[in-house]
């Protein structure tokens, strides 16, 4: 089976009118194509930067508040501006957007503006026909280093996708290039959803931005398909530190895998880990109690982050992650239930005989200290001067 | 259990109490007689006024009932417009003309002013019913907002030549609404568009530029919510900039100010939840002290029906909103009745069969709730709503359709009795409206309430009639149904973080669109009785001229250049004052002086963070 189709879409800054891109992000979803969605009120650069690391085939605007002439011509610009001019733009706003701007648009390489009045069909019928093909070339000569990995992203999980790549276990094989990647640190996030997690991470992410102006972070990001293939990919719409030209941000869909990645995360991973990044995050969907999601030994640190109400104190016998687990988060500490919550957990690690550290964060408030405090015990203390070799090399 | 849960079981309470006194009615001979003997002397004093025509009509219609019981169920259940539990109207006579000779004093029509309760809590509501018969100003508001300051100055002077009373009510651009000034890079084609563009108290002055901000007849209405404290500060700079620091208790208005609905369906938050309702309630206590004329939260649905909601789901999550509200301004240690009256509501009007009772409903379930769930008396138990016609129902296909269905809305906005209206101009699908078709939709109101009789003569049109009946207990049910589930939830700030609301309204906006396209929905021109030769129509189209958004820029630099020394002083002071836990909106007045907009939300932002948004 060929790969699903991805699309991003988006709502022009200053405007907030999302009602009709997410129906029609419902819509597409529900007819196989994978839609990352960045939100409303988004800059022209935060859309195209998105668009070049997520590989999509096409963007696709909503807008309603007006000067999108302006605007879709702006993101066409600056796609072609980083070599990614096999990425389409397409669009409406209702009667906003009058037949006249529409050939404007069109000059300036707008792909096609569906009116007032179009099927949800005939949009999704357009999509399939026209973004149905891959794109024709792997980021040409010059193109940015982001397009081309994004770009080898795409290919492993094409690979997959078609059965030409098969799921491997060689713990060895990945070993062996473990020496490669000593620079850079890989943590993985999982816990059941609700938890949290995406806040989590996007405000330590801010916080690693912060802590060191050179720091390159990737994110892997994972959200479920759904029956009829297609997947909402939304995790961008919250991860507003995220969208930033230090961080390289992947979502991925699960495509029919159970356990909280993708089939094709593993071999996404290693080669996030081999890219130069300081640190590559990896977060599941999430996760049920049985869930053992990160088996690859390129996981540095995993974090488990859980919500206080999590139901009776039995329920944390069955957690298997609260074993593994190295760093234990409890959010939302500002619930009522919390303050039991700690101490259970507490108890309950106690049990396993090794080092786990379980913190408290309310990850949705400005400036935590918790979350300043998961902060530290992922970043290694003292970090190397400065780098004296070349990216991937031991030091 | 959230104050969401206590308002079902005041609502359930009601209805039980009123089906008891039915029954008391109907075996209590004693009882059953009062009340009669009570029917009968309203009626006897209702007085009569005549048409162009000479008809001769009762300026109250009452259901033709003469039992006891049916009687009771009347008075206690629905109340005569005016009176607890206000289903039938906030006022007494709404919309009709005055009386020629006024034979009987217009006061209430019974002697003590009867409030449905009298034997539980009578003494709340009781002898001082002070309702005001009549609405005072003419109803019609017109939401307007275009280019620069004074472009809008223009058109509201426009709308308001031949109105008695000067009501605006103003839309912001963009920028504005995100609390962005016009200079900032990436927005430039934003400008103007959709709205006003307000950067600083300078643009605030032009903006109402030759109108008097202090007089009894002018009120002025701002839809914005995200940076509304900010905003609310520069209308106040700007009116003592142009009248005086004694204008401030006189000025009357409403600011949107609904962080709640803005979560849920607008998209307009600015900084995080808990912090716009901390800026939200701090300049609520300022105004509910200083600004007695001044609403300070418009608690809106329009918003939420806009982004697709079924029409129960836009009043359920309203009013629950307005609980909460209440809720937060209680938690303050403010008494309800002082802070009660101040709260309005703003509903959206379609043509779904729902919008035949909805205000009507939502009336009465706020009135019983404010009223036993929050001890609130008379004035703090009215439900006083601004409504707008449906936008999303206009369509772009043969377009003129749109006054029809416009018209259809308000027929049924002032059938629910709403105390003001915009009605939407027929070319909503394309622009923010020109001139020629703003006026047509200015007209339709004036031919609903001053040309046509329908509205003039008589109150309670089709109260108590069958099909009202049918339509107003499914609707109540529905609502009373989906505050279970938010309470569920754990009340309602509880249900937003879980994203209910939001991904309700999205699936009902999902079933809409598909409900279109598969044709069970007909939509006149689009879906049927479709013109396949239908070109498209030629529109005047407000768009902003790049050298006036040049213009608002270059204005603004020279504000901000001008001001600099002073605005870095107390944007320190605003910063410090948000760090602590003391209450912002006097240093936000400070600040609307000397610095801009987009400065004040960053400096604020800093200290607070910016909004997450949900998808
Ligand atoms: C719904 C609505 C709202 C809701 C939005 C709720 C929400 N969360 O989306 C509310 C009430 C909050 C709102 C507020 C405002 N609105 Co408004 N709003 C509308 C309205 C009525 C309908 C738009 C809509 O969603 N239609 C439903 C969709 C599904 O159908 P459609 O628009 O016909 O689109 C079709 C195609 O174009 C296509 N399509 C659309 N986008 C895309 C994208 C892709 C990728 C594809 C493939 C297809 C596609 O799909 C549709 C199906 O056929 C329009 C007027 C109108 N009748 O169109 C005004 C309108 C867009 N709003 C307008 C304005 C000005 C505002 C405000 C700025 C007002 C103010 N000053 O406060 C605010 C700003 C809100 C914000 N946060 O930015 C103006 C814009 C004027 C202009 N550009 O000149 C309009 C045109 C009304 C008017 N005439 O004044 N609004």
């Amino acid at each position: 089976m060929a790969s699903p189709i991805r699309v991003l879409t988006a709502v022009p800054i200053c405007d907030g009118h999302d009602s009709a891109i997410n129906t029609i992000n419902l819509e597409f979803i529900r007819h196989g194509v994978e839609v990352v969605y960045l939100g409303y009120h988004r800059y022209a650069e935060d859309i195209v930067r998105a668009a070049i690391q997520e590989d999509v085939r096409a963007v696709g605007i909503s807008s309603y508040n007006g000067g999108h002439v302006e605007f879709f011509a702006e993101v066409v610009k600056q796609l072609r501006k980083r070599g990614a001019d096999d990425i389409a733009v397409f669009g409406g706003g209702g009667g906003t957007i009058t037949h006249d701007d529409q050939r404007v648009m069109q000059k300036r390489g707008v792909d096609k503006i569906f009116f007032a009045g179009t099927s949800l069909t005939d949009m999704v019928g357009f999509v399939h026909e026209r973004y149905g093909k891959a794109h024709k070339h792997n980021g040409r000569n010059g193109a940015p280093a982001d397009m081309k990995l994004a770009r080898k992203l795409t290919a492993i999980e094409d690979g997959y996708a078609d059965g030409t790549k098969k799921q491997r276990n060689s713990k060895a094989a990945i070993r062996s290039q473990r020496s490669k990647i000593r620079n850079t640190k890989v943590i993985g996030f999982t816990g059941p959803g609700g938890a949290g997690k995406t806040t989590l991470i996007d405000e330590l992410v801010l916080r690693l931005l912060q802590r060191d102006a050179k720091s390159r972070i990737a994110i892997l990001s994972h959200d479920p398909s759904v029956v009829g293939a297609g997947a909402l990919l939304g995790d961008r719409a919250t991860m507003i530190n995220s969208q930033h030209d230090r961080v390289f941000m992947r979502s991925m869909a699960t495509r029919g895998q159970a356990g909280g990645l993708s089939p094709a995360t593993a071999d996404c991973l290693q080669l996030l880990a081999q890219s130069g990044f300081d640190y590559v995050i990896i977060e599941t969907v999430g996760t049920g109690q049985e869930a053992m999601p990160f088996q690859s030994k390129l996981v540095d640190q995993t974090v488990l982050v859980m919500n206080p109400d999590y139901g009776a104190r039995l329920q944390l016998q069955k957690i298997v992650m609260l074993d593994l687990a190295d760093i234990i988060v409890v959010n939302k500490s500002d619930q009522d239930r919390a303050r039991t919550a700690m101490s259970e957990i507490g108890r309950r690690v106690e049990q396993n005989g090794r080092e786990q550290r379980v913190l408290a964060t309310v990850a949705k408030r400005h400036r935590d200290g918790g979350v300043d405090q998961l902060c530290d015990l992922l970043t290694p203390l003292v970090r190397p001067m400065a780098k004296t070799s070349k990216k991937g090399q031991p030091k | 259990m959230s104050k969401l849960g206590s308002v079902v079981e005041a609502v359930d309470k009601y209805n039980k109490f009123v089906e008891d006194e039915v029954r008391r009615a109907r075996t209590d001979k004693k009882f059953g007689q009062q009340m009669v003997n009570r029917w009968n002397e309203i009626k006897a004093k209702i007085p009569f006024g005549s048409a162009p025509t000479g008809l001769k009509l009762p300026r109250l219609a009452l259901p033709e009932i003469d039992e006891a019981g049916d009687i009771t169920r009347y008075l206690l259940g629905d109340g005569l417009p005016g009176e607890f539990p206000f289903l039938n109207g906030a006022y007494r006579e709404m919309y009709l003309e005055p009386l020629q000779n006024p034979a009987i004093e217009i006061g209430a029509y019974e002697k003590n002013g009867h409030n449905g309760k009298s034997q539980n809590n009578g003494s709340k509501n009781g002898a001082k019913n002070s309702a005001k018969a009549q609405q005072a100003e003419e109803p019609t508001r017109l939401f307007s907002g275009l280019m620069l300051a004074e472009d809008t100055n223009e058109r509201f002077h426009f709308l308001g030549a031949h109105q008695r009373s000067k009501r605006l009510s103003t839309a912001f651009d963009g920028p504005t609404l995100y609390g962005i000034d016009s200079d900032a890079p990436g927005i430039l084609g934003k400008i103007g568009e959709g709205g006003v563009a307000v950067d600083t108290v300078e643009d605030m002055v032009r903006l109402y530029d030759g109108f008097d901000l202090g007089s009894p007849d002018f009120s002025a209405s701002m839809t914005i919510s995200g940076p509304a404290p900010i905003i609310m500060a520069m209308y106040i700079a700007a009116a003592k900039r142009r009248f005086g620091n004694d204008i401030v208790p006189k000025l009357r208005g409403t600011i949107q100010a609904d962080i709640f609905k803005e979560v849920q369906a607008q998209n307009e938050t600015i900084f995080p939840v808990e912090a716009s309702l901390r800026f939200l309630t701090d300049m609520m206590e300022f105004t509910t002290r200083e600004m007695p004329r001044w609403y300070p939260v418009s608690i809106s649905g329009y918003h939420i029906g806009e982004a697709g909601s079924t029409p129960v789901q836009q009043a359920a999550y309203t009013l629950s909103n307005g609980f909460a509200y209440a809720e937060m301004m209680a938690a303050r240690g403010i008494p309800v009745d002082e802070f009660g009256p101040r709260l309005s509501f703003f509903l959206d009007c379609g043509l779904d069969v729902e919008y035949i009772a909805l205000t009507r409903v939502s009336r009465r379930i706020w009135a019983i709730g404010m009223r036993d769930a929050f001890g609130a008396g008379h004035k703090a138990q009215m439900f006083k709503v601004h409504t707008q016609t449906s936008g999303r129902s206009l369509v772009a296909a043969e377009f003129k359709n749109n006054l029809t269905r416009t018209a259809a809305e308000l027929m049924l906005s002032y059938m629910n009795g709403t105390n003001s209206c915009h009605s939407n101009s027929a070319d909503e699908p394309f622009t923010t409206p020109s001139e020629e078709w703003i006026r047509l939709a200015a007209h339709g109101q004036a031919i609903l309430l001053d040309e046509s009789g329908i509205f003039k003569h008589t109150m309670n049109m089709l109260s108590g009639s069958p099909g009202m009946k049918a339509v107003e207990r499914a609707v109540e049910a529905a609502i009373l149904e989906e505050f279970r589930q938010i309470e569920e939830l754990g009340g309602v700030v509880a249900a937003i973080e879980h994203r209910y609301q939001r991904s309700q309204i999205q699936n009902a906006a999902h079933r809409y669109e598909q409900q279109i396209y598969d044709g069970t929905r007909p939509i006149i021109a689009l879906n049927k009785y479709r013109n396949a030769n239908e070109e498209p129509p030629e529109m005047e189209l407000a768009r902003t001229p790049k050298a006036k958004k040049q213009l608002q820029v270059d204005r603004l630099k020279q504000f901000k250049k001008k001001n600099a020394a002073k605005a870095e002083k107390v944007l320190e002071k605003l910063a410090a004052v948000a760090e602590s836990d003391k209450n912002c909106f006097p240093t936000l007045l400070e600040a609307a002086e000397v610095c801009s907009l987009g400065q004040i939300s960053a400096c604020l932002q800093e200290v607070v963070g910016r909004f997450r948004p949900m998808v």
